[in-house]
């Protein structure tokens, strides 16, 4: 029987020999069924999808197929969506781009969202990607592409999670080309199942004045990895990448963001609180490469990581790599247990110490969740987060 | 009300409580004054449970328990109460949601319900006037952003809400101008009643012309090195620690 790097390496994926994937778990992927699904599972209503979010006109995908029936799509302002049976190859190919390329080999419909110049949506777009099919029966591709005109708002929902038993393989892609002085607001939300293999490569261009701000929820799947090249193409473009990843049991939560600055004087924020329990084991490991003549950049990575199980593992990576003068960047990255002043100070006040844990652990997360900027979303991600971490407290905090 | 007797302590290897002994009664206030160094807030802290201290003689019997015995958070319940010097921020934990437990695990201990979240929300703002904080207080995290002045003011707006019955307040009026201090006193005097006891820790005698104390100890490498009454602070203000220092030499 071959062993695992051979099997990836003939379908060209990294192994955990590459330098960037030490930290997934990539071991599930030999038990895996690369075909894409090609038939709609049955018997999935809207009562198993999440509860919608006021304004936004939902598109639902199941195992990569466009669902109409179950999608609510509402007209919006200059944007128009279509599930197409089309893939656009990505022009960019400069990142980590081997999952993507097996996704656009495999997408079957992909959900194609276009904002026309100046188009005024910020609360618009939710795609909903659901897995159904096992693992050893059927693979899914989920896919968006999008492309935003000059001056557009757009604010863009996306969410994966299973059905059923939820082991299940998904293995999406994501471009987003946004225009100047655009603005795109994008939360994505990962919920698969406890045995789900999800694996996400996510590219993004922006241009001039453009704004992106990505919020990132990692919760769900066995075995979750996220590959995220974006390029801050245009002076004065504007990125922040707001990323939050609980882990417990035996889980693997890994995400790779490359971030480059290739024009001047264009900012990036990222910020990754990561809470690793059980034996599960969380990392984000972020570059930041600015190019030659990407003067007056301001970049700060904060990369912070809780242990909160004895056999758990952090790992937290920031890198930079500077080709020109003038820049301003930093990062902070900590890695380690509860601040133990502040876990006296709560029992000083007559906790007890498994409840200031808790709520030191959420205010940790809170930090990020609290910039989601949907107020519906962000309580909904709450009320998983807190689901999560199997603690009422935080519910209790939720209803203050 | 809490009785130490002997107490040594050292942070690892420095000794820093070199056998201390202390009575204060219900209904007493006693001010703690010292040099810096002398263990002051050794002595605060270890009181209150924190962790890194060694007891490594004495003891502290409070209500007839052995307080030493106890976790930080049954000294608490059991109505022992510690402000901080430099109270720590902690964002995304709610002012009130960490009043409201605070206030609950008092209650769950003495087998009471939780309280009414209205009504409580309505002691809260009464005792948030009287510390002229304002409304925007309540939805804040513990701390979060705020300045000295306002961190010490929310140390006692806990001990306002708690009612404990033994309040350890450390060095609370430093980095307070003179308004803050006023309201800060006032806070502590309005809780002042025969049922309680109150441990000043100070710098300076100036707090004591706003919470007038039964007794003044000085404490000097570790030991109390002289009580008296309140014009003890007067006479450590006038001739300075050295004069007690040289005293317990």
């Amino acid at each position: 029987m071959s062993t695992s790097p051979e099997i990836l390496q003939s379908r060209n994926l990294p192994t955990s020999r590459d330098e960037n994937w030490k930290y997934a778990n990539l071991r599930p992927l030999e038990r895996v069924r690369f075909t894409a699904a090609s038939q709609r599972s049955p018997g999935i209503s809207a009562d198993a999808l999440p509860t919608p979010i006021e304004g936004y006109a939902r598109y639902v995908f199941v195992d990569g197929l466009f669902a109409p029936d179950l999608s609510n799509a509402l007209g919006q302002p200059g944007v128009t969506v279509e599930a197409i049976r089309s893939v656009t190859p990505a022009s960019d190919t400069v990142g980590d781009m081997r999952f993507a390329l097996l996704n656009e080999a495999n997408a079957v419909d992909v959900a194609r969202v276009v904002a026309a110049p100046g188009a005024n949506c910020p609360a618009c777009i939710e795609i909903v990607f659901v897995a159904s099919a096992d693992a050893q029966t059927a693979a899914s591709y989920p896919r968006i592409e999008l492309q935003v005109g000059p001056q557009a708002q757009l604010g863009l929902i996306e969410r994966h999670f299973s059905v059923g038993s939820g082991a299940n393989f998904v293995n999406g892609a994501v471009t987003l080309d946004i225009g100047a002085g655009a603005r795109v607001d994008h939360c994505r939300v990962q919920q698969t199942g406890t045995q789900a293999i999800w694996f996400d490569t996510l590219s993004a261009s922006l241009a001039r004045d453009a704004g992106y701000q990505l919020y990132l929820i990692n919760l769900g799947a066995k075995s979750a990895r996220s590959t995220m090249h974006i390029v801050l193409r245009g002076e004065q473009a504007e990125l922040g990448v707001h990323s939050v990843s609980v882990g417990d049991r035996q889980q693997v939560h890994d995400a790779y963001a490359l971030v480059e600055h290739a024009a001047p004087h264009a900012r990036s924020r990222q910020s990754f609180r990561g809470i690793a329990g059980g034996r599960s084991r969380v990392a984000f490991n972020s570059k930041v490469v600015v190019r030659e003549g990407a003067h007056g950049t301001d970049s700060y990575q904060s990369l912070r990581g809780l242990l909160a199980g004895a056999e758990a593992e952090i790992d937290v990576r920031p890198q930079l790599e500077i080709y020109t003068d003038d820049v301003r960047c930093a990062h902070g990255a900590t890695a380690g247990k509860l601040d133990e002043a502040m876990l006296f100070y709560l029992l000083s006040r007559g906790l007890d110490p498994e409840t200031a844990q808790r709520l030191l652990k959420w205010a940790f997360l809170e930090d990020v969740v609290a910039k989601i900027a949907v107020p519906e979303l962000r309580r909904q991600i709450e009320a998983s987060l807190a689901g999560q971490m199997n603690d009422p407290t935080a519910l209790e905090a939720l209803a203050q | 009300m809490i009785r130490i007797e002997n107490l040594h302590a050292s942070v690892g290897d420095k000794k820093v409580l070199n056998g201390v002994t202390l009575e204060v009664n219900a209904g007493e206030v006693h001010a703690i004054m010292g040099p810096n160094g002398s263990g002051k807030s050794t002595l605060a802290h270890v009181l209150a449970g924190r962790p890194g201290y060694a007891i490594t003689a004495g003891s502290v019997t409070y209500d007839g328990k052995d307080l030493l015995a106890l976790a930080p958070e049954e000294r608490a319940r059991a109505g022992v109460f510690l402000g901080f010097q430099y109270p720590v921020e902690i964002p995304g934990v709610n002012n009130v949601y960490l009043l409201k437990a605070a206030v609950n695990a008092v209650r769950k201990q003495r087998g009471l319900p939780e309280v009414d979240a209205f009504d409580f929300l309505g002691l809260v703002r009464e005792k948030m006037q009287l510390m002229q904080m304002d409304d925007s207080f309540l939805s804040r995290g513990v701390n979060e952003g705020f300045s000295g002045g306002e961190k010490k003011r929310n140390e006692i707006l806990q001990m306002l809400v708690l009612e404990p019955r033994l309040a350890i307040l450390d060095e609370t009026d430093s980095g307070l101008d003179i308004d803050a201090l006023k309201v800060v006193a006032s806070g502590v005097n309005s809780l002042r009643g025969p049922e309680r006891a109150f441990v000043l820790v100070t710098h300076y005698q100036r707090l004591l012309d706003y919470i007038v104390p039964d007794q003044v100890h000085v404490l000097v490498r570790g030991r109390i090195a002289r009580s008296g009454d309140r014009t003890l602070a007067l006479e450590l203000e006038k001739r300075g620690y050295d004069w007690v220092s040289d005293q317990a030499a």
